[in-house]
C-alpha cells in the first residue's frame, strides 16, 4: 500500500493569556491509500488539534503550527498558500466533526450547503449539483431525500445531522476523511448506525479514514492500525491486534485495564491510571507519562524516549519497554 | 480502600506545581491589571476623582465668582484654561464640574442597583406569574425612549421636595436612576434564570436549601460579575445624559457647574472663544472613554469562561 | 427481603406539559418523559438504569429526589410517600437522599471553596460548626482521596476527576442511605472514570449506601450494578439481576443495545455480529402505539403495534415487557 498522508514531527502551540499551551509536541503518523487508522487518546492529548493542524484550521492568531510536515501525496500541506489549501479542504481531505450543529450553517438549507461545495470543487451546474446532493443524501440513508434537501439543519435530529455531515464530507470524493469524535454526541444505537455507514462508504469508495476517538471499543471495531496519543505525542502505534493484546506502553496498558469490558467476567476492582494528565502549559520533562507511571526509571525523568519498532510494525516510546521489561503485559 | 484514602502524590503535585493558588477575584484582578486600556481608564477616572475631591486645594478660584474685567481670556499662566463670558475661571469650573458628573454617575447607579437588583432577583428567583407581571412592566418602561422619560420625570420631580436639593442635582439622580434600573433588573433576572438551571443550584435544593438561602448564597453572588460590568457601563451613560440635560437647560441649576451647561454657555461664542466648548467636551469624552475601557476590561477579567 | 428495601418506586409517571399562548398558557401537548415505572432498591444495593438519551432515566432520578414532582405514582421512603409531602415536610428527609451529578463543572458553585462545597449540606442541615466542622471537612476530603490542604481551593483549581470527588464528598457529608448517581462518569476521561468507579464501589462497601446508578454506558453499569433496568421512551423494558440481563437479555432492545457496544478487543470484534437498529428514537410527545419499541424492533409482529406489553416476571425474577414472552401479554 502506498502512503497517502505522512505527518512528521508536528508541533502546534496555543498562546493564551495564561501562557503557552504546548498542544502537540512532535506527533508523527502515516495513512496509506484506502486505509483506516485510529488516533486514540483522552481529552487534551492533542488528537483533535493534530487533525485541525493538518487542515490548517487552527484558531488564529492564538494557535500556531511551529514546525513539522504534513505530506499529502508528497506535497507539504503546511507550506501551501491559503488559496491552495482551500482547494484541498473538502476536495481531497474532508472532515466530520463531533458536533454537526456547529459545523452546519443554521440559516442555509442543507441543499444549498451541499450544492455550494459541489459547484465549487466539482464545477457542477446548479441543477446537476442539486441532483447529486439528493443522491448523496440517499446514500447516507436519509429518507425522502428529495424533500429533506430543502430543510434547514435544525429540522434534523442529531443522528440525521451527522448523516448530512457525512454526505457533505464525501461529496467531492476526497482521498482522505478525518472523523473527529464523530459519534461522541450520539447514543450507542445511533453510533453503530453512523460508524457502519462511514465504514461502508469509505470502503466502497476507497477512501482513507482517520478515526479520532477516545473510545477504545470503537477503535477495536473499526481500525486496522492505531496510534495512541498522550500529552501531545504518539506514545505507541501499531496493528490494532498487536497494540490491544500486547501493549508496550504503560499508558496503553493502563487505559485498557481501566475500562470494564462487557465480554469478560466482572472484576472486583478496576485498575485506574492514578493521577491526572499533565498541564500542557508545563508538561513534564523526560517522558510525558512519567509522573503517572508505576514503572518509571531514573532515565524517564530526564530523557524523552523516541518511537522505536519493538515488533513488526509496532512502535513505542518507552524506556522501560526498551529495556526489555514486559511486566505490565497482559498474559 | 487504601489507595482512595491516600491522596495520590502525583495528583497533589499537579495542583501545587502547575498553577499558584488563586481565588476567582484574585484571578480577575490579575487579568485586569494586565489589560493596559483598562488600567489607563482607571487612572483617568482616578485623576478626575482626585481633582473633583481636592478642587479647592488645586485651584484658588471660585467656580462661581464673576470677574467682568477679565472675560473671554485665553488660557494663560493666571487662568490655566482661560475664562468664560462672565470671567469665571474655566479650569475651576471644569474641576467642580467633575464633581457634578461623577456624583451623577455614582448616585444614579446606586439608585439603579437599589431598585433593579431586588426586582430582577425577585422576578428571576420566584418565576411564574410574579416574573411575568414584573417583566411586562419592565418591557413597557423599555419601550419608551429613555431621554423623553427622563425629561418628563425631571419636570415632575422639580415640583416636589427634591426640586431644590443640591442645586437640582437630586432631581437628575432620581430621574436617570428611575429610568435606568430596568437594564439591571433585566440583566439580573436573566442571570438568575440561567443560574437556576445549573446543577449546583439543584444540588442545594436536593440538600434542603430554602429559596432565600439559594438566592443569597448561590444566585446573587454568581451574577455579581455581569452586574459590576453593567454598572460600570451605566456610569458614563448617566454622565452623558446629565450633560445632555444640562445642555438643553433642564439639568443642574446655575451656578452649579456642569460640563453640559458649560458647552451650552460656550456654544454661542464657539468661534471666538473655542476653549469654552473644547474643555468640557474633552472632559466628557475622556471620562466616558475611561469608564468604557474599564468596563471592557472588567468584563474580560470577570468572565469565568476565559479561564478553566 | 422486603424490610431491606430503602426506596420503592411505584408506577411513577412524569408528563411535562407543552404550553402555548401569549397571556394564558394553554396546555397543547405532553411529553411523557416517564410513563409507569416501578422498582425497589435494597440496602447497600446498586440498581443500574440504562437507556439512550430521552428515555427518561434522568427524569426518574429527579422524581425520586423530588426535584421534579411526579405527575402520578409513589416514591416510598421510610414508610412515607414523598410525592404527598410538601417542601417543608420533605426537608428532614432530604438529608438521607443525595445526588451526584454528571457535569463536575456545572455542579460546583465556582465562588465556593472546596470546604464551602462539602460543608454546604452540614450548614443547611446540621449545627456542626467550628472545629468539628473543619474536622468533618478534612475527614470527607480524606474519604474521597483529596488532601486536607485543598479545602480552601476553588473548583477551577481542580481537575475534572478531582471535582467529581468533591461532588461525591458533598453527597456523603450527611451520611445518606441512598444516592442517585446521574451519569457521574460521562464527563470524565477514561482513565479517570475508573478512579471514580472504584471510589463509589469502596464507599458502598464501607457505608452500605444504596445507589441508583443512571448511565448510558452499558459496560460501566454492568460493573457497578447488582440489578439493571433498561428504559426506552419512558418505559421500563427489562429489569433483572445483572448477570442474568447481560448473559441472556430477553428484550430485543436490550439485545440490540448490548450488541451496539464495541468491545475493546479487535479479535473479539472481528467475530461479533452487530445488530444495527433501524431509525431513531421517536418523539415522546407522540409515542408509537402498542409497544413503544415496535417501529425499530427487528422481531416485531402484528400485535406489537396494538397491545401494550406488561413488565412481568418471565422466570426466576427476570422481568421483561415484550410480547415475545407469554407473561407480558396484557
Amino acid at each position: 500500500m502506498s502512503t497517502l498522508l505522512d505527518v512528521r514531527n508536528l508541533v502546534t502551540r496555543f498562546h493564551t493569556q495564561d501562557g503557552v499551551v504546548k498542544a502537540v509536541n512532535g506527533a508523527s503518523f502515516t495513512v496509506a491509500k484506502g486505509e483506516t487508522i485510529a488516533i486514540v487518546g483522552e481529552s487534551g492529548c492533542g488528537k483533535s488539534v493534530t487533525s485541525l493542524s493538518i487542515l490548517r484550521l487552527i484558531a488564529q492568531p492564538q494557535g500556531k503550527i511551529v514546525s513539522g510536515e504534513a505530506l499529502l501525496d508528497g506535497t507539504d500541506l503546511l507550506k501551501l498558500s491559503t488559496e491552495e489549501m482551500r482547494k484541498i479542504r473538502g476536495a481531497r481531505i474532508s472532515m466530520i466533526f463531533q458536533e454537526p450543529m456547529s459545523s452546519l450553517n443554521p440559516v442555509l438549507t442543507i441543499g444549498r450547503q451541499m450544492t455550494e461545495q459541489l459547484e465549487l470543487h466539482r464545477h457542477m451546474g446548479q441543477q446537476e449539483a442539486l441532483a447529486e446532493a439528493i443522491n448523496l443524501l440517499k446514500l447516507v440513508g436519509i429518507p425522502q431525500a428529495e424533500r429533506r434537501v430543502k430543510d434547514y439543519p435544525h429540522h434534523f435530529s442529531g443522528g440525521m445531522r451527522q448523516r448530512v455531515m457525512i454526505a457533505m464530507a464525501i461529496s467531492c470524493k476526497p482521498q482522505l476523511v478525518i472523523a473527529d469524535e464523530p459519534t461522541t454526541a450520539v447514543d450507542v444505537t445511533i453510533q453503530s448506525q453512523l460508524l457502519e455507514l462511514i465504514r461502508g462508504i469509505t470502503d466502497e469508495m476507497g477512501m482513507s479514514l482517520i478515526l479520532i476517538t477516545h473510545n477504545l471499543g470503537v477503535v477495536a471495531r473499526y481500525a486496522r492500525r492505531v496510534y495512541v496519543m498522550y500529552a501531545g505525542t504518539v506514545v505507541e502505534h501499531g496493528p490494532a491486534l498487536s497494540v490491544y493484546h500486547h501493549p508496550l506502553h504503560p499508558y496503553t496498558s493502563g487505559l485498557l485495564a481501566s475500562v470494564p469490558r462487557l465480554d469478560e467476567p466482572r472484576k472486583g476492582r478496576l485498575a485506574p491510571i492514578e493521577g491526572q494528565p499533565p498541564d500542557m502549559m508545563c508538561p513534564p520533562v523526560g517522558c510525558p507519562f512519567q509522573p503517572r507511571c508505576a514503572y518509571a526509571l531514573p532515565k524517564c525523568l530526564t530523557d524523552r524516549p523516541e518511537l522505536q519498532e519493538m515488533a513488526p510494525g509496532h512502535f513505542t516510546a518507552c524506556w522501560v519497554a526498551f529495556s526489555g521489561e514486559t511486566l505490565w503485559q497482559k498474559t | 480502600m487504601t489507595d482512595t484514602q491516600q491522596p495520590n502524590p502525583s495528583e497533589m503535585a499537579e495542583v501545587t506545581q502547575a498553577r499558584p493558588h488563586r481565588t476567582l477575584l484574585n484571578d480577575a484582578w490579575i487579568r485586569l491589571r494586565r489589560n493596559r486600556l483598562a488600567v489607563a481608564g482607571a487612572i483617568i477616572i482616578l485623576i478626575f476623582a482626585l481633582g473633583a475631591i481636592f478642587a479647592p486645594l488645586i485651584t484658588k478660584y471660585n467656580f462661581a465668582k464673576q470677574d467682568l474685567d477679565s472675560i473671554f481670556l485665553q488660557p494663560s499662566g493666571v487662568h490655566w484654561l482661560g475664562t468664560d463670558e462672565l470671567g469665571r475661571d474655566v479650569f475651576a469650573r471644569m474641576l467642580y464640574g467633575a464633581r457634578t458628573s461623577l456624583a451623577v454617575g455614582i448616585f444614579t447607579q446606586l439608585i439603579v442597583l437599589l431598585i433593579g437588583l431586588p426586582i430582577g432577583a425577585f422576578a428571576g428567583s420566584k418565576g411564574g406569574r410574579v416574573d411575568n407581571l414584573l417583566m411586562r412592566f419592565v418591557d413597557i418602561m423599555y419601550g419608551f425612549p429613555d431621554i423623553l422619560l427622563i425629561i418628563l420625570l425631571s419636570a415632575v420631580l422639580r415640583g416636589t421636595v427634591f426640586g431644590n436639593m443640591g442645586g437640582g442635582i437630586f432631581v437628575i439622580f432620581l430621574a436617570i436612576g428611575l429610568v435606568a434600573w430596568v437594564n439591571v433588573s433585566r440583566l439580573v433576572r436573566g442571570q438568575i434564570l440561567s443560574l437556576k438551571q445549573r446543577d449546583f443550584v439543584t444540588a442545594a435544593r436536593a440538600m434542603g436549601g430554602k429559596g432565600t438561602y439559594i438566592t443569597m448564597r448561590h444566585l446573587l453572588p454568581n451574577s455579581l460579575g455581569p452586574i459590576i460590568v453593567s454598572i460600570t457601563f451605566g456610569v458614563p451613560r448617566a454622565i452623558f445624559t446629565e450633560a445632555a440635560l444640562s445642555y438643553i437647560g433642564i439639568g443642574v441649576k446655575p451656578p452649579t457647574p456642569s460640563w453640559g451647561a458649560m458647552i451650552h454657555d460656550g456654544y454661542n461664542v464657539m468661534f471666538t472663544a473655542p476653549h469654552l466648548v473644547i474643555v468640557p467636551a474633552v472632559a466628557i469624552a475622556l471620562i466616558m472613554l475611561a469608564f468604557t475601557f474599564l468596563g471592557d476590561g472588567l468584563r474580560d477579567a470577570l468572565d469565568p469562561r476565559s479561564r478553566r | 427481603m422486603a424490610e431491606n428495601v430503602v426506596i420503592e418506586i411505584n408506577n411513577l409517571a412524569k408528563y411535562f406539559p407543552i404550553t402555548s399562548g401569549l397571556f394564558f398558557k394553554k396546555k397543547v401537548a405532553e411529553v411523557k418523559a416517564v410513563d409507569g415505572v416501578s422498582f425497589a432498591i435494597h440496602r447497600g444495593e446498586t440498581l443500574g438504569l440504562v437507556g439512550e438519551s430521552g428515555c427518561g432515566k434522568t427524569t426518574v432520578g429527579k422524581c425520586v429526589l423530588q426535584l421534579y414532582r411526579a405527575t402520578s405514582g409513589e416514591v416510598i421512603f421510610e414508610g412515607k410517600n414523598l410525592c404527598d409531602l410538601n417542601e417543608n415536610q420533605l426537608r428532614p428527609l432530604r438529608r438521607k437522599l443525595q445526588v451526584v451529578f454528571q457535569d463536575p463543572y456545572d455542579s460546583l458553585n465556582p465562588r465556593f471553596t472546596a470546604a464551602d462545597i462539602i460543608g454546604e449540606p452540614l450548614q443547611i442541615n446540621s449545627d456542626i460548626r467550628g472545629s468539628d466542622f473543619d474536622r468533618r471537612i478534612a475527614e470527607l476530603l480524606d474519604i474521597v482521596g483529596l488532601a486536607p490542604y485543598m479545602a480552601d481551593r476553588y473548583p477551577h483549581e481542580f481537575s475534572g476527576g478531582q471535582r467529581q470527588r468533591l461532588g461525591v464528598a458533598r453527597a456523603l457529608a450527611l451520611q445518606p442511605e441512598f444516592i442517585v448517581c446521574d451519569e457521574p462518569l460521562s464527563a470524565l476521561d477514561v482513565s479517570i472514570q475508573a478512579q471514580i468507579i472504584n471510589l463509589l464501589d469502596d464507599l458502598q462497601d464501607k457505608f452500605g449506601i444504596a445507589y441508583l446508578f443512571i448511565s448510558h454506558d452499558l459496560s460501566v453499569v454492568r460493573h457497578m450494578s447488582d440489578r439493571v433496568g433498561v428504559m426506552y421512551l419512558g418505559k421500563m423494558m427489562e429489569l433483572s439481576e445483572r448477570d442474568e440481563i447481560y448473559k441472556s437479555p430477553l428484550h430485543p432492545y436490550t439485545q440490540a443495545l448490548l450488541s451496539a457496544v464495541p468491545i475493546p478487543d479487535p479479535a473479539v470484534e472481528e467475530k461479533r455480529k452487530v445488530i444495527v437498529l433501524k431509525g431513531e428514537v421517536p418523539s415522546p410527545i407522540n409515542p408509537p402505539s402498542g409497544c413503544v419499541f415496535h417501529p425499530r424492533c427487528p422481531k416485531a409482529f402484528d400485535d406489537c403495534s396494538k397491545l401494550i406489553p406488561q413488565l412481568k416476571d418471565a422466570g426466576s425474577g427476570h422481568e421483561v415487557a415484550c410480547l415475545l414472552y407469554k407473561t407480558s401479554w396484557p
